[in-house]
């Protein structure tokens, strides 16, 4: 039962990684999320055969892990939460589309085989982006992110209040934990007689804490809303998702890779 | 049961993120309209709170394994529907931020497959109507488990949908379901179980923080029938737009159907949503004998329209919010310095 | 006591209170703070220290009597202009500190009042100053410790300026050494502050006067001294 401590030891190496003084974690929080966003959709977008250009795509992880210096094997670690559905998706694809698309010698390579590879690589370059995201931005930057985006307010602050809270709780359910298995050794979870009981206690509790916090709130002049601090813009940012979109935009969209190759070729 | 962004396709993930979008706004009026200040810290703590539970294990008499608390039907039964959908919105993307837990493209999809169902249909047509008359532990045992099952049976059925209508699997509709529903039956027995205990004692504890016990009649059961349609209508909406997307993408299983109504049984193998991707991309030369040919069925060309439509006017509102935005800030930035 | 040339910054009259079960908890409740003054609440357990505070913030306004925070009576249209002249530190300091950095904390309640960012910044900058913590400005508040959260707590409170600082059990929890460091802390900020504490020795190094509660009455109300020191005073009230 030590996910619980796993999580909040994530979470807490999560946070300072963000807190870290890189050039990548000092661009404004919405450029981070565009340019994160446009990668993931244009990678998401990739025909299901078109494994050359999709490979291609690597270039922007690539560049991420590099200036934002981050740890490959952290960002394969948070494969771990999507794999199984994408494994159990993309696994079956060769038994099912056996065209065959290419002889490699007297080995046919099927449309199956492709499918599946390209699903994996969408799925490892999905997460990585998304990986580069989180590891240079705090809930709170991203926050600040969706409000330039006009997000409603009442959501930008339900999870400004999730993120602040969500390391506390999960002490506590630490805590609660490992107390109860103190008291009851050979039990793998909590046993269902004290389902009602534990968690309720703990939700009442909580829901008192939330009374306080909403008192603290209105002691300092909250009626409803929350005040805003501001972001200015600089040119890097503008330019940082600029470069990525045209640059990983001609990759999806244009023969860019074949006229560079025909350079070569030629 | 969270999608991940490799197993949607951009159409999917779009057509999830309007729907989703939708309901949120829906429910940021309708919170909004509740005026309860009160609401927003609470909104914030029960997500953590739910979240945190989440981490817990909760051992299932019997067998050896464990199972995890129901979210959405417990936030909407504690918040109501509208506070608990935007709740379960955060919880998604907090989740997504911290854990890499879903992603970002499919996030429309998780907050659709999870949220929606979870707190509109668990809350709206479970719920309340079964605790109408007032609650009682049998109500909220009933109410929890039916709810618990049906939402995540709903919510496993969405995945199967959005997961074929993106054409990135080659499994057979039928087997796919046939996978997902019975382990999600389980699951939902379990976690209505869970999340039956704990309202059950926060009934006995403090009752008052328990929704929409004992509504009935007047404004607000017009209110609730007007709810309610919304919710059907809704439902309906989202499964008429991913059976047509389905019906694109995997033209073949619905063959059958389209030819007894339209007569006509010309779809072809491969798929109109690919179709247009092929139009717009270069094959490579390493795949020479990979195309699409004639493959503009009828659904394919309204199929493309609707989403080149839907993704034209979304990057038209994206740029114009962007330009207005960085615009706003360059205006600021002189003001400021002047 | 006191002259009259003083700024009253509160005056309690005759403050009753009942618990919706109807226990009385407050039974006539009487007594004023001039400005500058450091004073201790103490009394035993349940005795309604913490309900007392809650009402001088306007937590709760099912209250009798009258209570005047810098010349504003209390009621539902004065909250707003009262909470500008007085601020309240809560025993829990993690439900006090909601945003997540300390920076964003403190900047809460001036933000709020809807101060220009200059101002705000100067004023975080200050309260940060003013307790020591210059250094855990862009902090995560979950990654603070005990002693950390309490005075972060404080300067959120301190950033807004107010007339009268409440604070709630503040030493509960600390450890010796961030004890003696609150005690110093307090000893530097100027300005007038109400302290509930069952910690006699804290109140003894923070307050100069002493509020003694039995009963729901005021039981003692004199120099801290004098009240700590009457042994037989303090074992009547159950402290």
């Amino acid at each position: 039962m030590n996910t619980i401590e796993n999580n909040l030891h994530t979470i807490d190496k999560l946070s300072e990684l963000q807190q870290r003084d890189l050039w990548m974690n000092k661009l404004h929080p919405l450029t981070r999320l565009l340019s994160s966003v446009i990668y993931i959709v244009l990678v998401a977008s990739f025909d299901k055969y078109d494994i050359v250009h999709l490979a291609i795509m690597a270039v922007y992880p690539f560049f991420c892990f590099m200036v934002g210096e981050l740890s490959l094997k952290d960002g394969l670690y948070r494969m771990r939460v999507v794999l199984p559905l994408v494994l159990a998706v993309g696994l079956p694809n060769p038994f099912f589309d056996r065209q065959v698309l290419i002889m490699a010698g007297s080995f046919a390579i099927t449309g199956g085989m492709v499918s599946m590879v390209v699903l994996m690589i969408k799925g490892l370059f999905t997460v990585l982006a998304l990986y580069v995201l989180i590891a240079t931005s705090s809930v709170e930057d991203i926050c600040y992110a969706l409000r330039c985006l006009h997000v409603p307010k009442t959501i930008v602050i339900v999870v400004l209040l999730i993120g602040r809270y969500i390391y506390m709780l999960g002490s506590e359910a630490s805590r609660i934990t490992t107390a109860y298995r103190l008291r009851a050794p050979r039990q793998k979870g909590i046993h269902y007689k004290a389902w009602g009981t534990l968690v309720g206690q703990w939700l009442i509790r909580s829901m008192d804490r939330a009374q306080v916090v909403y008192e603290s709130m209105c002691l300092r002049g909250f009626r409803g809303d929350f005040p805003e601090s501001k972001r200015g813009v600089r040119l890097n940012d503008v330019l940082y998702t600029l470069v990525w979109a045209l640059v990983l935009g001609a990759l999806r969209f244009t023969g860019a890779v074949e006229l560079i190759g025909q350079l070569f070729v030629a | 049961m969270h999608m991940a962004d490799a197993l949607v396709s951009t159409a999917v993930a779009g057509t999830m993120y309007v729907c989703s979008t939708g309901v949120a706004a829906w429910s940021v009026k309708k919170v909004k309209e509740e005026n309860d200040p009160k609401k927003i810290p609470l909104m914030g703590v029960m997500g953590a709170f739910v979240f945190a539970t989440q981490m817990l294990n909760f051992t299932i008499p019997g067998t050896g394994s464990s199972g995890h608390l129901c979210g959405g039907m417990m936030l909407s039964a504690l918040l109501g529907p509208w506070a608990g959908f935007l709740t379960m919105i955060g919880v998604l993307l907090v989740q997504c931020l911290l854990f890499a837990d879903g992603g970002l493209l499919a996030l429309g999809c998780n907050i659709w497959n999870m949220a929606f169902y979870g707190c509109f249909v668990g809350a709206l047509l479970i719920w309340r109507p079964i605790m109408k008359n007032g609650a009682s532990r049998l109500k909220i045992a009933a109410a929890s488990v039916i709810g618990c099952i049906l939402t995540l049976q709903m919510g496993a059925f969405s995945v199967c949908l959005e997961t074929l209508a993106s054409g990135v699997t080659e499994l057979p509709f039928g087997v796919f379901v046939g996978v997902m529903q019975p382990i999600h039956l389980a699951i939902g027995l379990v976690e209505g179980l869970i999340t039956a205990a704990v309202l059950i004692f926060i009934n006995e504890a403090r009752p008052e923080y328990l929704w929409g016990v004992g509504e009935s009649n007047g404004a607000e059961g017009r209110l609730s029938r007007r709810g309610t349609i919304g919710v059907l209508a809704v439902l309906a909406a989202f499964f008429g737009g991913v059976v047509s997307l389905f019906a694109s993408a995997f033209p073949d299983g619905l063959e059958w159907s389209m030819e007894k109504v339209a007569g006509t049984a010309e779809l072809e193998r491969a798929g109109g949503a690919y179709a247009s991707a092929a139009g717009i991309q270069d094959v490579t030369s390493l795949l020479p004998d990979y195309a699409f040919k004639g493959s503009e069925s009828v659904f394919g060309t309204t199929f493309s329209g609707i989403v080149g439509g839907v993704v034209v006017v979304g990057v038209c509102v994206g740029v114009s919010l962007l330009f207005r935005f960085f615009k706003n800030k360059k205006v600021a930035e002189q003001t400021d310095n002047s | 006591m006191k002259t009259g040339t003083e700024k009253r910054v509160l005056e309690v009259s005759d403050l009753k209170y009942s618990y919706e079960k109807g226990h009385q908890v407050l039974k006539g409740v009487t007594f004023d703070v001039n400005a500058g003054e450091n004073i201790g609440l103490i009394g035993a357990n349940g005795v309604g220290k913490s309900t007392l505070l809650k009402l001088l913030v306007g937590l709760d306004l099912h209250f009798e009597g009258t209570i005047h925070v810098s010349g504003h009576s209390m009621s539902r249209d004065s909250l707003t202009h009262i909470r500008e002249h007085i601020g309240y530190v809560f025993q829990d300091s993690d439900s006090q500190l909601f945003m997540s950095t300390v920076e964003e904390d403190v900047a809460f309640g001036p933000r709020n009042y809807d101060m220009s960012e200059t101002d705000v910044e100067k004023r975080v900058a200050d309260a940060l100053e003013r307790v020591h913590i210059t250094n855990l400005r862009k902090k995560q508040v979950y990654k603070l410790s005990g002693g950390e959260k309490k005075l972060a707590a404080i300067a959120a409170i301190l950033a807004m300026e107010p007339d009268l600082i409440l604070m709630d059990e503040p030493s509960v929890a600390l450890d010796p050494r961030n004890r003696r460091n609150l005690i110093s802390v307090l000893g530097e900020i100027p300005g007038t502050k109400l302290i509930a504490s069952h910690d006699l020795d804290f109140i003894v190094k923070t307050c100069s006067r002493t509020i003694l509660m039995y009963d729901g009455v005021v039981r003692a109300d004199g120099p801290t001294k004098d009240i700590l020191e009457n042994a037989q005073l303090l074992e009547e009230c159950g402290l």
